[in-house]
């Protein structure tokens, strides 16, 4: 039985994802493209550290972490009634730290791109920090920003291993478009399997083409 | 330039030496949860045979998969009798599948407040938010959790607090962390050296739920090329002194 749900939950997690990672990203990324000290060469580290880690490794630390036995899950739990484990929070806590740096690079770059004159033009001219960053910055770096958004979807999308580990595979809840394909392989229902992977592919291809032919002009930036 | 040819003929000699080996070994493969049963067995079997046994873990399901696609294994020891049945059906056996022996069901915590019942009237408690079972498509442990459940009319009643591990091993580990509360687990999991001692649990009742069947079956692959290396192995997962080692690590002697 094709149901559909897993897909809706799939697309809504990778929305979330994004949005949160882009708000994140942009003060973070402008922060890491300025030179800096060791300190910030830590961070830019324990950015890129998902790249690296297998994630069942990732997976097993956030469930030791999100369990209520635990001085970081019991704080969660007690103080603010929020359970991570097996929930769709903490899905979306892990996506967002899973693919941080598919879209904290790409702005990095982008920041680092943009020549310094066009800042100080604009503070001589008398906009704000605001202004600038509104107006000037992020327009100067919009295909990296669409190149993030794009990797960090396309990412969260795809992601198996993490939720595997901490999800639960609850239907509605946990149970995304690859587990749902991963269950239908495992009970040999290889039918099912191909109807679920081909919707995903499709749903992906649609998602990804939009966004590439509405930029297919801005395009100094390269990351794909 | 010497050495150099030295060092390529001694190690062309040790590969030649490896692949001669080779010839008295046989490849096993193990469904997960029987990994320290086997390395009791293999030492055991070692006692009066020089044959090497190369052990590839994985899930039962999964090796299944693999020995459908040509994997060079000679016998496959699985953790149910569905997937040999299968195997049996698609003419990748050698002979009839054999059941070696039975697992055992138990419920299982690690958080001090939770009570354990056989007939698990509290797992409708509000205390209890999240109950681990192996998945009951794929898993025969989550299978039997199931019907369990479903024979004390309880499932529907607690059906939202179910979260499904991939294999038994998976939702050992949410009960292990206490991510779930509770949880229905293999006795051999519990009382295994890396879980003895953690948390408590309780046998449930072999009446209660489907006996979890666990058969083993000499492929045609083993059959073909190592004949009597492999039938002398899968012989031997029926034999007494196996059955001993099946009871020793919480399997019950089918």
């Amino acid at each position: 039985m094709i149901e559909f749900e897993p897909f809706w939950l799939t697309f809504k997690l990778a929305f979330f994802a994004t949005v949160i990672l882009f708000l994140v990203s942009i003060p973070l990324g402008s922060w890491l493209s300025k030179k800096g000290n060791i300190a910030k060469t830590c961070v830019e580290v324990l950015v890129s550290m998902p790249l690296v880690l297998p994630p069942t490794v990732f997976g097993f630390y956030l469930l030791v972490a999100f369990s209520p036995e635990n001085a970081f899950g019991g704080f969660l739990d007690h103080w603010l009634g929020l359970r991570f484990v097996f929930s769709f929070g903490g899905l979306l806590v892990a996506s967002v730290i899973y693919s941080l740096p598919f879209m904290v690079h790409p702005i990095q770059s982008g920041f680092s791109s943009l020549p310094p004159s066009l800042k100080e033009a604009a503070y001589s001219l008398g906009k704000s920090r605001w202004d600038t960053l509104i107006h000037v910055l992020l327009p100067g770096i919009k295909s990296s920003l669409i190149a993030g958004v794009i990797l960090t979807f396309a990412h969260t999308v795809g992601e198996f291993g993490v939720v595997l580990m901490i999800g639960g595979n609850i239907p509605g809840k946990t149970r995304t478009a690859s587990i749902a394909i991963y269950d239908e392989v495992e009970a040999f229902r290889y039918g099912n399997a191909n109807v679920y992977a081909v919707i995903l592919l499709i749903l992906s291809f649609v998602v990804l083409f939009t966004m590439y032919w509405r930029n297919r002009r801005t395009q100094q930036v390269r990351i794909l | 330039m010497g050495t150099k040819r030295k060092m390529l003929s001694s190690t062309f000699a040790l590969f030649m030496a490896m692949a001669g080996h080779a010839q008295n070994k046989i490849t096993v493969a193990v469904a997960a949860n029987m990994q320290y049963t086997m390395d009791a067995l293999k030492v055991e079997f070692k006692k009066t045979d020089s044959t090497e046994i190369e052990v590839v873990l994985g899930a039962s399901g999964q090796l299944t998969q693999q020995i459908m696609q040509g994997a060079p294994f000679d016998i496959f020891v699985s953790a149910d009798t569905d997937y040999p049945a299968k195997l049996a059906a698609s003419n990748f056996a050698a002979a009839r599948p054999e059941i070696y022996t039975r697992g055992v069901l138990v419920l299982w915590s690690v958080k001090p407040g939770v009570q354990l019942d056989p007939t698990l009237k509290n797992l409708v408690s509000e205390n209890i938010q999240h109950i681990a079972i192996a998945n009951p498509t794929t898993a025969p442990y989550g299978k039997a959790a199931k019907a369990l459940m479903e024979k004390y009319n309880i499932y529907d009643k607690i059906k939202s607090k179910i979260v499904t591990g991939e294999s038994i091993t998976q939702a050992s580990q949410f009960i292990a962390t206490s991510a779930a509360d509770i949880g229905f687990t293999a006795k051999s999991i519990v009382i295994s050296n890396q879980m003895k001692g953690i948390g408590h649990w309780i046998e449930l009742k072999e009446e209660d739920y489907p006996a979890i069947l666990q058969a083993a079956v000499l492929l045609k692959y083993g059959q073909e090329n190592r004949a009597r290396e492999s039938k002398k192995f899968y012989d031997f997962l029926v034999s007494p002194p196996a059955k001993e080692i099946y009871k020793k690590f919480g399997y019950l002697a089918k």
